[in-house]
């Protein structure tokens, strides 16, 4: 019972993270691993508010997403529109998204240092007695608040104006374009509700265990195997990846060792490659079926 | 003067990794992140044999670049079933396997205890423990290196490279192998690395997992892009350029607990500086005729 709501736990960060990174790859059309440091600045942010400015966690956790959801805003601004603008091919974008983080995760080591940090200033509790096992309010709040996140922006992507713009720039850019949608305003919503997910995710984490600055990593990691298990461009897919990799992280950890499981993540993706290479579901990963 | 022998050894070192790199990435185009990892299965091949068993550096050179290749085989048959950005995605995969290999089968190899104590290269008696002859030993590597990846890449099997980095299909349809060509210039490029690997164990003579992060993958394609990618010499040049670049932080009298994050900004600063300036293709209008 102890396994299946950790796997549920796990299950529901990894749901969002990777809802959130397959969000942006939908719209932006390349994986943007600076990604990654959004989820670290949610916390880090939360951090330097709540405890070393000591404000309340309320104000703390709000300003943090604001604070984390500028960044990646900025960076679409400043360095990814030009480079599409010029015509730069997805796996450059990539790079530059790889330097990017290289440089803020080295900011971030500089400021906070690179131990272990906390913002869990209450005492530890046991947690509720559930069905015989334990679980922390923090983990209830983490799976509510990501199922909500999940269905909410589901929701909103299929019924708000806003959210069928997005849909339209990620299914044809150009076609939206003669439509009258700009993509570069699309794309950069895009970014925005991707990075507050992000940064949602983050804030969850650092309240479950603690953080350090290579966390972001870690995460998004897992949740890009999810998105490619579940197949790129179907959310169902993605809940199936998710569900999957979360099991499987668990029962490696619970029968072999914790300290494998970066190792099991990537031993199932190898496996989905050879004998399912599109993933659940999805697009084909080949330039051209001959 | 020992401070500048131990410059140039790690010039040489990353010049074979990023040259041997410079055929998976440049030619074939298949941008690899797991370059380090055979990097590390190098250098912890040599460590293992020769501290355990005491196996002479002529016998665990040819043993770690058989066992980077075996590696890069069965890896590169699966990965190289996906294309662009998914492959770059399954090398950072395979990656973050072999470090947690390193860092976790702690029985092989001590985990992040490292492994020290790695004794100094001896070749039929002579032994390489000076600086000076250490560097002219790299040297002699590089040397090779340098001549078979010239080679390889004015060769017929280089030319389908080429030709499937600009077009996969249309290499196909002459009747080229382009998967099989794909699996041989990974599998080469990862017994090089694996050169680069023992050189660097054997000279520091202490290796643990932090040497082989994936920061260190993205340092060395970072060299690969900056020095055009297809273009032995510049890639050469561009090595001595970005390991020289932190060293200046030295004498700006940056404090040594930020100096190594700042040394990482630096890179990653460079590399978007690169690619905003190259976006316009450099990679196919790189150096097909004139090579």
């Amino acid at each position: 019972m102890q396994l299946i709501l950790n796997i549920l736990v796990s299950f529901s960060l990894l749901l969002i993270v990777s809802f959130s990174f397959h969000q942006l790859y939908q719209v932006a059309k390349f994986f943007h691993l600076a990604h990654a440091v959004t989820i670290t600045f949610g916390a880090y942010f939360t951090y330097l508010f709540s405890v070393q400015l000591g404000w309340s966690l309320c104000i703390a956790i709000t300003l943090a997403i604001i604070c984390a959801v500028v960044i990646p805003a900025m960076m679409e601004i400043l360095i990814y529109k030009p480079l599409r603008n010029q015509g730069t091919s997805s796996w450059k974008m990539l790079i530059a998204s790889l330097g990017l983080y290289v440089i803020l995760q080295n900011l971030i080591s500089m400021f906070w240092g690179d131990d272990t940090k906390s913002i869990r200033t209450w005492s530890v509790k046991t947690g509720h007695n559930f069905f015989g096992a334990y679980i922390t309010d923090v983990q209830i709040i983490t799976i509510a608040v990501s199922v909500m996140l999940f269905v909410g922006v589901l929701l909103f992507l299929r019924f708000a104006s806003l959210g069928k713009q997005i849909r339209a720039v990620s299914s044809n850019e150009e076609l939206s374009n003669i439509f009258g949608i700009s993509s570069d305003r699309v794309i950069l919503w895009g970014f925005i509700i991707g990075s507050t997910l992000a940064a949602i995710a983050g804030i969850l984490i650092a309240l479950d265990t603690d953080m350090t600055p290579t966390m972001g990593f870690h995460v998004l990691l897992y949740a890009v195997v999810a998105m490619i298990i579940g197949g790129v461009g179907s959310s169902k897919g993605l809940i199936g990846g998710a569900l999957l990799l979360a099991t499987a992280q668990h029962l490696s950890a619970y029968y072999i060792d914790s300290k494998w499981m970066d190792a099991t993540a990537y031993i199932i993706l190898i496996l989905f490659l050879i004998w399912k290479p599109l993933g659940f579901s999805g697009k084909r990963l080949k330039k051209v079926e001959i | 003067m020992e401070y500048i022998l131990h410059l140039l050894i790690f010039i040489s070192i990353y010049i074979i990794l990023a040259q041997s790199l410079s055929l998976t990435a440049g030619f074939s185009g298949l941008i690899s992140l797991a370059h380090v990892g055979f990097y590390g299965v190098g250098a912890y091949t040599t460590a293992i044999l020769s501290v355990n068993y005491g196996i002479p550096f002529l016998v665990t050179l040819p043993l770690a670049m058989l066992l980077s290749g075996l590696i890069a085989i069965v890896v590169s048959t699966i990965s190289l079933r996906t294309v662009d950005d998914y492959f770059i995605i399954i090398t950072l995969g395979i990656q973050v396997v072999v470090f947690s290999v390193m860092n976790n089968w702690q029985v092989l190899t001590r985990g992040p205890l490292g492994i020290p104590g790695i004794p100094s290269i001896k070749i039929l008696g002579f032994p390489f423990d000076t600086k000076i002859s250490f560097l002219l030993l790299s040297l002699f590597f590089v040397g090779i290196v340098w001549f078979l990846l010239n080679n390889i890449s004015r060769s017929p099997f280089g030319r389908v490279l080429i030709a499937l980095s600009e077009d996969e299909i249309f290499t196909k349809s002459l009747g080229k192998n382009v998967y099989k060509a794909k699996i041989i210039s990974f599998t080469i490029s990862a017994m090089f690395a694996s050169i680069a690997g023992v050189l660097y164990a054997h000279y520091i003579s202490y290796i643990d997992p932090t040497s082989f992060t994936i920061n260190e993958s993205i340092f060395i394609l970072s060299i690969v892009i900056i020095g055009g990618m297809r273009n032995l010499w510049k890639i050469a040049l561009a090595a001595a350029f970005l390991v020289l670049l932190p060293e200046a932080l030295r004498f700006v009298g940056m404090p040594n607990s930020i100096a190594a994050n700042m040394r990482q900004i630096i890179y990653g600063i460079v590399l978007i500086m690169v690619i905003f300036k190259n976006s316009d293709n450099f990679k196919s209008r790189s150096s097909f005729y004139t090579s």
